[in-house]
């Protein structure tokens, strides 16, 4: 809310200068967000919290102040309450949705004579951010602003049946906005009729059928308490929010209702704007109760954390307009002030004295209750250890975006989780893959020339599925080119990653969760390069996938070299790990290391001949390594040759040169039987 | 003088001019040698009368001992002198570059998010974690949102359908962690929130906080004062100054914002306040007996103050020129 110190000065006479007035008022919870220069002099701009649409109003920032201040809060001047009079005979108000509207009052102004308000007037209403419309107008705004109740004027002979009905709408009924819009209204929004048609928005804008202008001779006066959350229905199903719409939704004060309209008829009699009729018709089904909170001082103390007074305590309240009914020992009895409905309990009351009071007097303490145990989550633990892993192999970690756009690299074959209304593609759904991610910081990196990089990511993904989406951990990594360096000898320059690298990172990844070691199967993954990407297998379940992007993949990306890719289930990588640290005890005896060399027909998977070999092998192999893959002149076309290197040892004595040539000759010929292995002499 | 005497003197001339091992050892051959000068020596010992030979055995090992010494050490100079000299031709540019190793490098956000946790484990606190695409009622209800209420405005939200949303506050998970929580309970959860803002320097519809709370007996606004005014020591160093200003925010009464004096400056930092009596009814915690904190801050926000970065887009724009500097 904007507001002219000169105003705010009238009702809490501080004597403060801007800046001192903005930090008191911030200090106290209404934020300063800036002071401006007018010809009214300063204008503070305030942030009222949505809770505290008591605030929205002059008094209620003015009293605030000069509970901050510690200075008299000076209210508004009572208003004339003509009571009886005529304005019952000339207008009939029925309000149909009691539920919806507790409180609606009106009265009847002749003679209006439609002018410009005075100068003054128009000066505090520019200040605030409104514009000058005319005499009633303006007034009903000035009021408004100076008390919190939006009030609302109808030309009274433009109203059918002089009639004011407060209900629901019907089907198909719609109404033109004082904005000249019309507008189709949904059925049961809360609305002001006639006897025929609506005539407003209850809370939110009056209609055009019913403006006041140059002809109009007598209008009737709304000042009505209308339900929050009927007016922010209204206001949301017709997107148009007013500073009535906005003071209704935050709660304005059910008890001054028929203040503010005295109040604008004593301005419009006072300005020669019209003559106000004796009389308020006020109808009232909603009486709101009085509310009496107690407040134990020594829970004063033990929340705020400082021992306060009774009496400052009291005096607090008091100046927020509190009513302290009885104060019995430790105890006071609280009445709250009709325009405070957020306070409903102690701790409520608590913070108003602690506002008052001021933080600046609260000690720094320690928690000093029983000691707990801290630590990271499992979740964190797990992160940490893939990072580590991908950090230790030179690659940087990168923050993607969860929310994406539907990609064909994000498609993982799984369902996605789609944003309802997205307002862009970018912004449409929760990714699948990581990929995609990693891919636009590739393709943004090649584009300033940098075209070499190796990153990865851990974060989740999501999936829709039967009975509930799944969020779930995973590790995507990415890689373009060699790694770039700045070495001048050839020998430290790493060579370009290529699928291999990736399996790689996918064994040390399994190798440092402790699963057994991945088996690499070839994948039928769209985004992926068919004759160069495999499925990660561990324990015969599938958790992820590595390999070369597809060349079509790698060109949307303007990429020069091959691409290479991992993805893999951090949950399911946990989950197929050893829970428990094992051991295995190393041997005293010496080991034998024997290499074999079989030639083997190039289209059969190294995996196989592996697998053949540690099938044909006895307890004492230690360990199968893949030294050397040759295929050349030497050799046969469509073969190759395999360097495996077998390492044979016992943990309890030292093996024979028998049982190794034993287990050699057993190995040799199941790679010739189950391989078409053969040897050279 | 004999020949004896002769013989010696002529060695020690030929071991003193030696240039190289390799020379004195072929010196050392000349004369030591099974065919060297002083070994023939002995077989004239056969010539002589007997009662000079022992006389002659001892001048003749006397010799070859004096001939021995002076060649060992020659042997030991020119030694070191060779092996100084090989140093010397190994010698190479000591100044070229290194050879780079290959460093991979962990994000800065997760490398605040690692201080922040290890900051909070220190004070007894347990990482705790919860959903991304989290349900309407922990995000909004739990937390003592009103129904349909103003207080929904401030934060817009990514919705997937009714009763599913991208949280929009780490502060969701408190629902979570206090449903039959074990007291005294000391968590705090890491983690990215979403909400819809028009994206600029200190704005991103993907950002990350950190929410710590705890509830334990007689827990009051003071005790989170100090609370802030620890954990903010540690993770921007020094001696920091803390100060309340009253705010709203549904889940805390008192509500505030709190600040930090750092580096002479105050620095707003997030919110705070005491976790709302609502809340911890709604999980069946007596509100009388215990009472709780909570505060919340911005992992970007840290990182920003900590090093002088200004515009809030750098961390999910990952451009490596920016992320290697950290």
């Amino acid at each position: 809310m904007r507001l002219s110190l000169e105003w705010l000065e009238q009702h809490a006479p501080t004597g403060m200068a801007a800046d001192e007035a903005a930090t008191t008022l911030t200090m106290a919870g209404l934020e300063v967000e800036e002071t401006e220069e007018s010809d009214l002099g300063p204008v503070l701009n305030i942030k009222v919290t949505p809770n505290r649409g008591d605030c929205l109003s002059v008094i209620g920032l003015a009293r605030e102040m000069a509970a901050a201040a510690r200075k008299p809060f000076i209210d508004v001047a009572a208003a004339a309450t003509p009571d009886g009079g005529e304005a019952g005979d000339l207008v009939q108000v029925t309000i149909e949705a009691p539920d919806l509207c507790p409180r609606y009052a009106a009265r009847v102004v002749r003679n209006v004579t439609i002018g410009a308000s005075p100068e003054w007037m128009r000066r505090r209403l520019v200040a605030a951010g409104m514009r000058p419309i005319n005499s009633v107008v303006d007034i009903t705004n000035y009021v408004m602003l100076e008390l919190g109740q939006p009030l609302h004027a109808f030309d009274l002979p433009l109203l059918r049946g002089a009639a004011i009905r407060v209900r629901r709408s019907k089907p198909g009924e719609a109404i033109t906005t004082l904005d000249g819009a019309e507008r189709p209204l949904a059925e049961g929004l809360l609305i002001i009729a006639d006897d025929e048609r609506p005539v407003a928005v209850a809370g939110v804008m009056g209609g055009a059928d019913t403006e006041i202008g140059p002809r109009t001779t007598t209008i009737l006066l709304e000042s009505a308490h209308f339900d929050r959350k009927a007016v922010r229905r209204s206001s949301k199903a017709l997107g148009l929010q007013t500073e009535a719409s906005y003071r209704f939704e935050r709660i304005v004060d059910p008890a001054g209702v028929v203040r503010a309209l005295n109040r604008a008829c004593d301005l419009i009699a006072d300005l020669g704007a019209g003559t106000p009729v004796d009389g308020v018709v006020d109808v009232y089904p909603g009486a709101v109760p009085v509310r009496t909170v107690t407040l134990r001082l020594a829970r004063v103390s033990q929340m705020l954390g400082f021992d306060l007074s009774a009496d400052e305590v009291q005096k607090s309240l008091q100046a927020l307009g509190f009513d302290v009914t009885e104060c019995e020992g430790e105890a006071l009895a609280v009445q709250t002030p009709s325009w405070r409905p957020d306070v409903v309990r102690e701790i409520d009351l608590i913070e108003e004295v602690g506002r008052v009071v001021g933080y600046g007097r609260m000690p720094e303490k320690l928690p000093s209750g029983a000691t707990t145990q801290g630590g990271d989550s499992d979740l964190g633990r797990q992160m940490t250890l893939a990072r580590e892993v991908l950090v230790g192999a030179g690659l940087t970690e990168v923050v993607g975006h969860s929310l994406v756009a539907a990609t064909p690299l994000d498609d993982d074959g799984g369902e996605r989780v789609a944003i309802r209304t997205a307002l862009s593609s970018e912004l449409s759904g929760l990714r699948r893959s990581l990929l995609p991610g990693l891919a636009d910081v590739l393709a943004r990196s090649v584009r300033r020339g940098q075209p070499q990089v190796a990153l990865f990511e851990v974060a989740r993904v999501f999936h829709e599925a039967p009975g509930g989406h799944t969020e779930t951990l995973s590790v995507g990594a990415l890689l373009h080119g060699a790694p770039s360096t700045d070495a001048w000898r050839a020998a430290d320059r790493p060579a370009p990653a290529d699928y291999y690298t990736v399996a790689g990172l996918a064994q040390a990844l399994c190798a440092a969760f402790k699963t057994e070691p991945p088996v690499m199967r070839r994948a039928s993954d769209a985004r992926f390069h068919p004759g160069r990407s495999a499925e990660i297998v561990v324990g015969g379940e599938v958790i992820g996938v590595a390999g070369e992007l597809h060349p079509a993949v790698a060109a949307d990306l303007d990429l020069r070299e091959r691409a290479v890719a991992l993805e893999l289930s951090l949950a399911d990588l946990v989950a197929a790990g050893r829970r428990t640290m094992g051991f295995v005890e190393p041997s005293a005896f010496p080991g034998v290391t024997r290499d074999l060399a079989p030639r083997i027909a190039s289209d059969t998977p190294h995996e196989a001949v592996r697998q053949a070999a540690l099938d044909a092998a006895p307890e004492t192999l230690e360990g199968l390594a893949l030294t050397d893959v040759y295929s050349g002149p030497n050799l046969p076309a469509g073969a190759r040759s395999l360097t495996l290197s077998f390492t044979f040892r016992a943990l309890d004595r030292t093996l024979t040169d028998d049982e190794v040539e034993t287990a050699m000759a057993a190995i040799r010929a199941a790679l010739e039987r189950e391989c078409g292995a053969t040897f050279v002499a | 003088m004999d020949d004896l005497a002769r013989l010696v003197a002529e060695a020690e001339a030929e071991v003193a001019g030696a240039a190289s091992t390799a020379q004195l050892a072929r010196a050392e051959a000349a004369y030591l040698g099974g065919k060297g000068a002083l070994q023939a020596q002995l077989k004239t010992i056969g010539s002589l009368p007997k009662e000079e030979r022992p006389g002659f055995g001892a001048r003749l090992n006397a010799a070859k001992a004096t001939v021995l010494a002076s060649i060992e050490a020659r042997r030991g100079d020119l030694a070191a002198a060779e092996a100084q000299g090989r140093l010397a031709a190994e010698s190479i540019d000591v100044t070229l570059p290194g050879a780079p190793p290959l460093l991979g490098r962990i994000h800065p956000l997760t490398r605040t998010i690692q201080q922040v946790k290890s900051v909070l484990i220190g004070l007894g606190f347990r990482i705790v974690d919860g959903p991304e695409l989290e349900d309407y009622a922990y995000n909004f209800a739990a937390l003592n949102y009103p129904e349909d209420h103003p207080a929904f405005d401030e934060q817009m939200t990514f919705y997937v359908d009714d009763t599913r949303l991208l949280r929009t506050q780490t502060t969701a998970l408190q629902g979570r962690t206090l449903q039959g929580a074990r007291l005294p309970l000391r968590c705090a959860t890491v983690g990215r929130c979403f909400r819809y803002e028009a994206v600029d320097a200190t704005h991103h519809h993907t950002f990350h906080q950190v929410d710590v709370f705890m509830v334990d007996e007689g827990v009051s606004m003071a005790d989170l004062k100090g609370a802030l005014k620890q954990f903010a020591g540690a993770m921007f160093g020094g001696d920091v100054q803390v100060r309340f200003r009253p705010d709203y925010f549904p889940f805390v009464e008192p509500g505030v914002d709190y600040s930090i004096y750092w580096q002479g400056r105050w620095l707003e930092l997030g919110g705070a306040g005491l976790i709302h009596p609502n809340i911890l009814e709604s999980h069946g915690i007596d509100s009388e007996r215990y009472s709780g904190f909570a505060f919340g801050l911005g992992i970007e926000r840290i990182h920003m103050i900590q090093n002088g970065v200004t515009d809030l887009r750098w961390y999910l724009a990952n451009d490596l020129r920016f992320l290697r500097q950290f």
